[in-house]
């Protein structure tokens, strides 16, 4: 068995999820969860309102109580808190893009590397801060202005932009098309592939399903805080109840 | 002979809205960071005023050393303050619940001080004594302009602290929005703890300060309503605001001594309402209301 899963999944499963539970007070939003993110891949995680798609990513970046095992490139990291975890390089993107509004667009910038630097390292952050401007060239030209002032796609590529700041290893991105144009969400979703083409794997949460499987290498399906459907992003594209529910006419390329 | 008695109230107007823009600061400080007005600063100011009048008069300590162990203190006192009257209940969704226990901590922190000091009031020397005298019978104590020296000193190194300095960045960023900073892995614990003890010893510094201009005694609590007042005309949520408008309520409480001692505190609150009702966001609140 053990053999049978390297053989399909290779040496390394950088994140592997088991039984994972989540818990807000006495109500539960996650049963049971099972969810493997590879080196190299996007991952998505589609699944309507309310079905725990926040409240996983939530789980593995220790903002959550829960429960059964989350492993991080072999670590049991389950019952870690967010800041241990941000320091082993897994950059949560919160839904609703949460930039710092009084910070410059390069100060939320250089508060990202908060993880690797701490309170007081020496500000080495040249190398990051090229790699962001030069993914977002959006972002340079607007340096210098109060994040507040940004328009939504901007706050969200700042807010990707921040964790790329941080040496992700793993990027979790909460629905990084909320609240945006389709031509802003086209060009996000570009630069996600661009990003992870850099060698950065992905996993994402997603209510755009059709783009997010356009993208992904792998994806599950999420309803009611369990796994339903999974399977190759491809094959999940095709699947009938995902046609239904999720894409409806958009599922030509079947 | 009127500018000189002009020069002189402007002297003490400004010494005192040092002391009030220190308290403003403190208020502003957690209020962005935690989101709570801390009703026992006022206390937290006049624990500042006792602890050091029981170090240099009572223990007989050097200035130095007794500045020393003070701050110490007032590290100390922020710390347990955090732990005791915000970390437990910083999950409440009643969020009156913590300004509630701000209101318990002043009234334990004043029976404290009743318990250890007794109710009256002290007497502190001046800190640094004498007399400057710049012609005829116009004459400055040396304590009001070490207190607009220290006072200005200690401001400037909050704003620089939280503009020049990687960590004053990350506390800024925490009080903005702490899930992102958590999410970022800015240990929110710290840059809170670290605000709650700036916030302390601030206002202890400010207590020290003041004690030997008035009798050191419970009273010194309600210094705070002048805070108050600057920070609120200053606009609510605003340090820099803060601090002018702390400076204002000083110079109009001296300036209103021409015309009334009695009622100087009349004449303060009065344009409080007044900005008010003018402006009710304060002089710099446009700003924030928009960032927010």
């Amino acid at each position: 068995m053990k053999l049978l899963s390297r053989r399909i999944w290779g040496e390394e499963k950088m994140l592997n999820i088991k039984n994972l539970c989540a818990f807000y007070g006495s109500i539960q939003a996650l049963y049971d969860i099972d969810i493997e993110v590879q080196e190299g891949t996007i991952v998505c995680l589609i699944g309507a309102n309310g079905a725990g798609k926040t409240s996983l990513l939530k789980s593995i970046s220790g903002m959550v109580q829960h429960s059964g095992t989350i492993e991080w490139n072999g670590e049991d990291i389950t019952n870690y808190n967010s800041v241990q975890i941000a320091r082993r390089g897994i950059m949560h993107v919160p839904e609703g893009r949460h930039v710092f509004p009084g910070l410059t667009v390069e100060e939320n910038l250089e508060v990202g590397t908060i993880n690797w630097r701490g309170f007081f390292g020496k500000r080495r952050d040249a190398d990051e801060l090229t790699y962001v401007y030069d993914m977002f060239p959006r972002l340079k030209e607007r340096r210098k202005q109060l994040s507040w002032s940004l328009s939504g796609g901007e706050q969200q590529m700042l807010a990707i932009g921040r964790a790329l700041m941080g040496r992700p290893k793993i990027l979790l991105l909460d629905e990084p098309s909320m609240g945006l144009a389709p031509l802003v969400i086209e060009e996000l979703f570009e630069k996600i592939v661009a990003i992870n083409k850099k060698g950065t794997p992905i996993l994402m949460v997603e209510q755009n399903a059709s783009m997010a499987l356009e993208i992904s290498d792998y994806a599950y399906v999420i309803n009611q805080g369990s796994i339903e459907i999974s399977g190759a992003a491809k094959d999940v594209a095709c699947d009938d109840r995902v046609i239904n529910a999720y894409l409806g006419v958009h599922a030509g390329q079947c | 002979m009127n500018i000189g008695l002009y020069l002189q109230l402007l002297v003490i107007g400004l010494s005192m809205g040092m002391i009030y823009a220190i308290l403003a600061m403190g208020i502003v400080l957690l209020v962005r960071a935690v989101g709570v007005l801390n009703f026992a600063q006022g206390e937290l100011f006049m624990l500042g005023a006792y602890v050091c009048y029981a170090l240099t008069v009572q223990l007989h300590m050097p200035i130095y050393v007794m500045l020393i162990v003070a701050l110490l203190i007032f590290v100390l006192f922020g710390t347990l303050f955090m732990f005791a009257v915000y970390w437990p209940l910083r999950n409440s969704k009643w969020p009156a619940t913590i300004i509630i226990s701000t209101l318990g901590a002043s009234v334990v922190l004043k029976e404290v001080v009743k318990l250890i000091w007794g109710s009256v009031p002290v007497v502190q020397p001046p800190i640094i004594k004498g007399v400057l005298v710049l012609w005829g019978n116009v004459r400055i104590e040396y304590q009001y302009l070490f207190i607009i020296g220290i006072g200005s000193l200690l401001i400037t190194a909050v704003f620089l602290l939280f503009d020049k300095l990687f960590l004053g960045r990350a506390m800024q960023a925490a009080a903005q929005d702490s899930y992102a900073a958590q999410l970022l892995g800015i240990p929110t614990i710290v840059t809170t703890a670290l605000t709650y003890i700036i916030s302390a010893s601030l206002v202890g510094v400010g207590g020290w300060l003041v004690s030997p201009l008035f009798l050191v005694s419970t009273s010194l609590g309600s210094f705070l309503l002048k805070g108050f007042a600057g920070m609120v005309i200053g606009g609510l949520g605003d340090v820099k605001g803060a601090v002018i408008g702390s400076l204002l309520v000083g110079v109009i409480e001296s300036f209103a001594t021409l015309f009334t001692a009695t009622y100087k505190d009349a004449v303060v609150f009065s344009v409080l309402i007044i900005v008010l009702i003018v402006r009710p966001t304060g002089f710099f609140g446009q700003k924030i209301s928009e960032k927010v």
